[in-house]
């Protein structure tokens, strides 16, 4: 959709496709169907040659003397040790004993993920909230607040970003927390690995569990929307 | 993706009733030269931008500018669907937004080289008239007036 509106504007254009059914609906002026896992569209992540591949076989396409066309990547390219999509928290059975103090494990995570940053060279996706990961205390304490029930508020939401939405960056900026600082703990996990780990073992996880029940009993469809963002 | 019959029930029944658009035929814009002499933006629905920039919120039909040089550490995501895993992004944005290939591919003499900016937007929304209509005809026509003859486009 987003090609035909560049191509109308004479920009050629070659997009990379996740979903093949929505794809043969859409109908963008070329496409080339991946094998692979929501989110790893170009293959594996620190993979530069299959990357490449992938790269070179949707620039390919703009060699097609005529349009629309859909061309598969060789499904052999899948890669095997990941799951289609990550399992979601319904599925997890929380352990018997997570522990009670987060903000505690907050801090804890926050030194594996000091030495994430070391190893990345600075990357992360924590950022959404604008609160640094020195004071992701203040940050578990409000979610807590929500998640009891109470009127909370933190001086750092924008006026113009909804609470709801405001709660979701928070749960993200945590969840990469933890996710990275996993990574950092032990580098070869992938995303089920971690999200098993995040879901039923962690005071973290169970801390989103109950925010996500406060704001799905909501009748207010934007509450619903956060909860269903944060946890299903 | 692999094939529907794979996924989750949950994933698998959200992704049936999406209301993907329904077209008979495809605008098709010939590049008039060879990829070696096309300057290339990308345009991702990924939902990255620059770390600072205005996060996504979802149903977000407007874009952000990440410009060409922006080093991976300065690129956050707000599209954090938990339908897919975020861990390989946190470990090479390039799964997604792979400018650090088409720098290589620029040095290779493969490409012509790289718009000064590329575009994201958010993905996975069901209602598109404004992208359609609106946001992404601007951005086309941005990238015209910043020279790039191809866009190639990128999910998350």
């Amino acid at each position: 959709m987003l090609a035909r509106a560049l191509e109308h504007e004479g920009i050629s254009t070659t997009s990379i496709s996740l979903v093949r059914e929505h794809t043969e609906k859409v109908k963008p002026p070329r496409a080339l169907w991946v094998p692979f896992p929501f989110g790893h569209a170009l293959g594996r992540p620190d993979d530069p040659e299959l990357q490449h591949c992938v790269l070179r076989a949707t620039l390919d396409l703009l060699n097609e003397p005529v349009g629309p066309v859909l061309r598969d990547f060789p499904e052999s390219a899948e890669p095997g040790d990941q799951p289609p999509a990550p399992p979601q928290a319904s599925g997890i059975k929380p352990a018997e004993q997570v522990p009670d103090d987060v903000a505690m494990e907050t801090m804890q995570m926050r030194r594996y993920h000091e030495r994430w940053l070391e190893k990345s060279g600075g990357r992360t996706l924590l950022g959404l909230t604008g609160i640094p990961a020195t004071r992701f205390r203040g940050v578990v304490r409000f979610l807590e607040g929500f998640a009891d029930g109470q009127d909370v508020e933190m001086p750092e939401r924008p006026p113009e970003v909804p609470l709801p939405n405001f709660i979701r960056y928070c749960a993200d900026d945590l969840k990469a927390l933890y996710f990275e600082g996993h990574l950092a703990m032990k580098p070869a996990a992938g995303g089920e690995e971690i999200a098993r780990w995040f879901w039923g073992e962690t005071g973290a996880g169970r801390l989103l569990r109950r925010v996500r029940d406060r704001l799905d009993a909501s009748d207010d469809p934007r509450w619903k929307a956060a909860a269903f963002g944060i946890a299903r | 993706m692999p094939r529907l019959d794979r996924l989750p029930q949950i994933s698998r029944n959200n992704l049936l009733t999406f209301p993907a658009q329904v077209n008979d035929t495809a605008p098709f814009v010939r590049p008039g030269k060879p990829l070696a002499a096309c300057r290339l933006a990308i345009v991702t629905t990924a939902g990255l931008h620059v770390r600072g920039d205005r996060p996504f919120t979802p149903g977000d039909q407007t874009y952000r500018v990440i410009p060409s040089d922006t080093p991976t550490r300065g690129i956050i995501q707000s599209h954090t669907s938990i339908g897919f895993d975020r861990v390989p992004t946190m470990r090479d944005v390039n799964i997604s937004f792979p400018i650090d290939r088409l720098r290589e591919l620029v040095a290779r003499g493969e490409l012509g080289g790289l718009g000064p900016s590329c575009y994201s937007f958010m993905g996975a929304q069901r209602e598109v008239r404004r992208i359609e209509t609106e946001t992404g005809p601007e951005v086309a026509r941005r990238l015209r007036a910043e020279g790039v003859d191809v866009a190639l486009i990128t999910p998350t």
